[in-house]
């Protein structure tokens, strides 16, 4: 404690390298604490999912081979379903948008059912439920677009030939994401099958809110056995799972973070040993007066590996703070399609943690160097 | 006869640049005794710094035997030396070597925080320092804030605090302006006279080497007289 004034004051004598030092660390390890608070929102998003009981029925060959509707009252009549519903990507465009928000053809009578954690008013729902052109959307979509009640929503099919004009008959509340628009799958069935359309009859893939969790393991098994034998056979999969195969569609995510994590910290160290090690060049003298009035070696290891660790440390709360708010500034400034859920403190320590160890690491060789010299050579600097 | 402080014995010190063999010193003897002034003087490169640093156990010797307070401390390890030195001898540098991010209170102090010392220990010794060097004034003033001949007065403070047996000073006026020079010699006398402190003196200046009651010459290694005591 008696030489943290020292400490500090030298870590801060020549400001504009300290400073600069402090904004490497601090804008790499802001880049560091965004990619590692992205991978684990999404663990967390997986992990909240696994709370909601929902398992998905794909087809075999992936989700982007769609199950034929008659799959949904199947697999609604197997023990230990509470209620099952068709999902399939509609992909449309609204109005000069270029790209399509998230948007799904479901079944209005069991969709709460499924998403049961969703929030509607029960008016709200019988009026859906009776306007095949209707739909609803979750609060963010409705109120990053002004949509109310009642308001008209034209979709051009980008997938299909047939356009959607709907009518918004509800806004649900969310609960963790951003909540797609969810019309009738039926509406878009109908207009498919008049245009004679080979697309018609596709439930694309099934999602299923099962009567318990500790039924998933034998159900999942159950609905792949009920359709080993068709034409169309199943694989069935937890929601969390089903969310990391969009994730590992990307590719190995993890993996390429925690590359260009272990670059970047290379990259630090040596940034913040380069600026220690001039530091101390430029103290000889003094690291030599220290010495001769009675510092040992390993006092003046310590002295420097400290003042190392400080302002890396500081770098490192600096960039985990700007992290944290460039998170909160994008959730603010993209609603839908920034991942809503803070970074885990966990992140948080592990990135200033992460700061002490560059700090420790790119201190040792200067640290080193200037216990190890010799006196009367670092006094002859002056004398 | 007063106890002896410091017993040089012998000593030889060489150096070696590449493959030259440079001597440096070549057999000194010398004896101080507690209370005694020395001035080491002699021409560059006549080896007076090196016998100081010697003495001071910032360096070892190549053969010989150095005591001060009765210790050897020709076999001690550099750890061992630092310790050693951080008791037992008070340092006075040519360019006063106070560390600039530190006040005048703050460079004093450091020599307390290798002993085992509160907080209100320091402070008091600390104090009691900077007014024997005539300070009081000026604790909280950066070097930067000082003048040359008030930076070795801090120097002087900071070799005084721990109350070593022994002040080395190397050149104490070399930087400084005659009347600055004067003063600081008018200080290391009175700790000398009125604090009864061990001092070895290196120095050009043969006024400031007459402060001293023994003036010893070095010359290519070798101790060529002692005036006071021929």
């Amino acid at each position: 404690m008696k030489y943290l004034k020292y400490i500090f004051r030298n870590a801060l004598r020549n400001k504009l390298r300290s400073i600069l030092t402090i904004f490497s660390i601090g804008s790499s390890l802001m880049l560091t604490t965004l990619l590692y608070g992205f991978m684990d929102s999404q663990d967390e998003v997986r992990e909240k999912i696994r709370q909601y009981d929902r398992i998905v029925v794909l087809s075999q060959q992936g989700f982007m081979q769609p199950l034929p509707l008659a799959h949904v009252d199947d697999v609604r009549s197997i023990n230990g379903v509470l209620a099952a519903v068709p999902f399939q990507w509609y992909g449309g465009l609204y109005e000069d948008e270029r790209v399509p928000f998230a948007q799904f053809g479901s079944d209005a009578e069991y969709y709460f059912d499924v998403w049961s954690e969703l929030q509607i008013e029960p008016d709200r729902l019988e009026a859906w439920k009776n306007d095949i052109t209707g739909c609803v959307v979750g609060d963010t979509l409705a109120k990053e677009r002004g949509w109310q009640v009642g308001d008209k929503i034209r979709l051009k099919g980008t997938i299909y030939r047939f356009d959607l004009d709907l009518t918004l008959q509800g806004i649900y509340q969310e609960t963790e994401n951003p909540g797609p628009l969810v019309f009738h799958l039926k509406y878009l069935d109908e207009g498919l099958r008049q245009m004679g359309d080979r697309m018609s009859g596709n439930a694309g893939i099934v999602y299923v809110k099962a009567e318990s969790s500790d039924v998933i393991p034998t159900l999942t098994e159950r609905i792949d056995a009920n359709f080993e034998n068709s034409t169309k056979p199943t694989r069935t999969e937890s929601e969390d799972a089903f969310v990391q195969i969009f994730m590992d569609m990307i590719g190995n995510v993890q993996g390429y973070i925690q590359n260009i994590s272990l670059a970047v910290i290379f990259s630090l160290v040596l940034v913040a040993a380069n600026a220690m090690a001039m530091s101390v060049r430029e103290r000889t003298s003094e690291v030599a007066t220290l010495k001769a009035i009675g510092f040992t070696r390993n006092g003046i290891l310590t002295l420097i590996l400290t003042e190392s660790v400080f302002i890396s440390v500081l770098g490192g709360i600096f960039g985990v703070l700007a992290g944290v708010g460039v998170w909160w500034a994008g959730g603010v400034a993209f609603p839908g399609q920034w991942p809503n859920a803070d970074i885990p403190p966990q992140t948080l320590s592990v990135g200033i943690a992460l700061s002490a160890a560059i700090g420790l690491f790119a201190g040792i060789i200067p640290s080193w160097r200037a216990a190890h010299f010799s006196v009367i050579d670092g006094l002859r600097r002056v004398v | 006869m007063g106890q002896s402080v410091v017993s040089v014995m012998g000593v030889f010190k060489e150096f070696y640049r590449g493959d030259i063999h440079i001597p440096v010193l070549q057999g000194i003897d010398l004896e101080v005794l507690q209370g005694d002034y020395y001035a080491l003087m002699g021409p560059s490169g006549s080896g007076k710094t090196t016998l100081l640093n010697l003495i001071a156990g910032l360096d070892t010797v190549t053969e010989g035997s150095i005591q001060v307070a009765e210790e050897e401390i020709t076999d001690k390890s550099e750890d061992e030396l630092a310790r050693w030195r951080s008791e037992n001898i008070g340092f006075i540098f040519q360019l006063y070597n106070l560390i600039p991010v530190l006040t005048a209170f703050e460079n004093v102090e450091l020599p307390l925080f290798l002993r085992n010392l509160g907080k209100r220990d320091r402070a008091e010794r600390v104090t009691t320092a900077l007014e024997i060097v005539g300070l009081g004034d000026r604790m909280d003033h950066f070097p930067r804030q000082l003048s040359g001949g008030q930076e070795q007065r801090v120097s002087i403070a900071r070799a005084l605090v721990s109350d070593p047996t022994l002040l080395v000073a190397d050149e104490p006026t070399g930087d400084l302006d005659r009347k600055s020079g004067i003063e600081i010699l008018d200080l290391i006398q009175k700790l000398n006279e009125d604090f009864k402190k061990t001092v070895i003196m290196v120095t050009h200046d043969p006024q400031a080497a007459e402060r001293a009651g023994h003036q010893v010459f070095l010359e290519e290694g070798k101790l060529v007289s002692s005036l006071t005591e021929i």
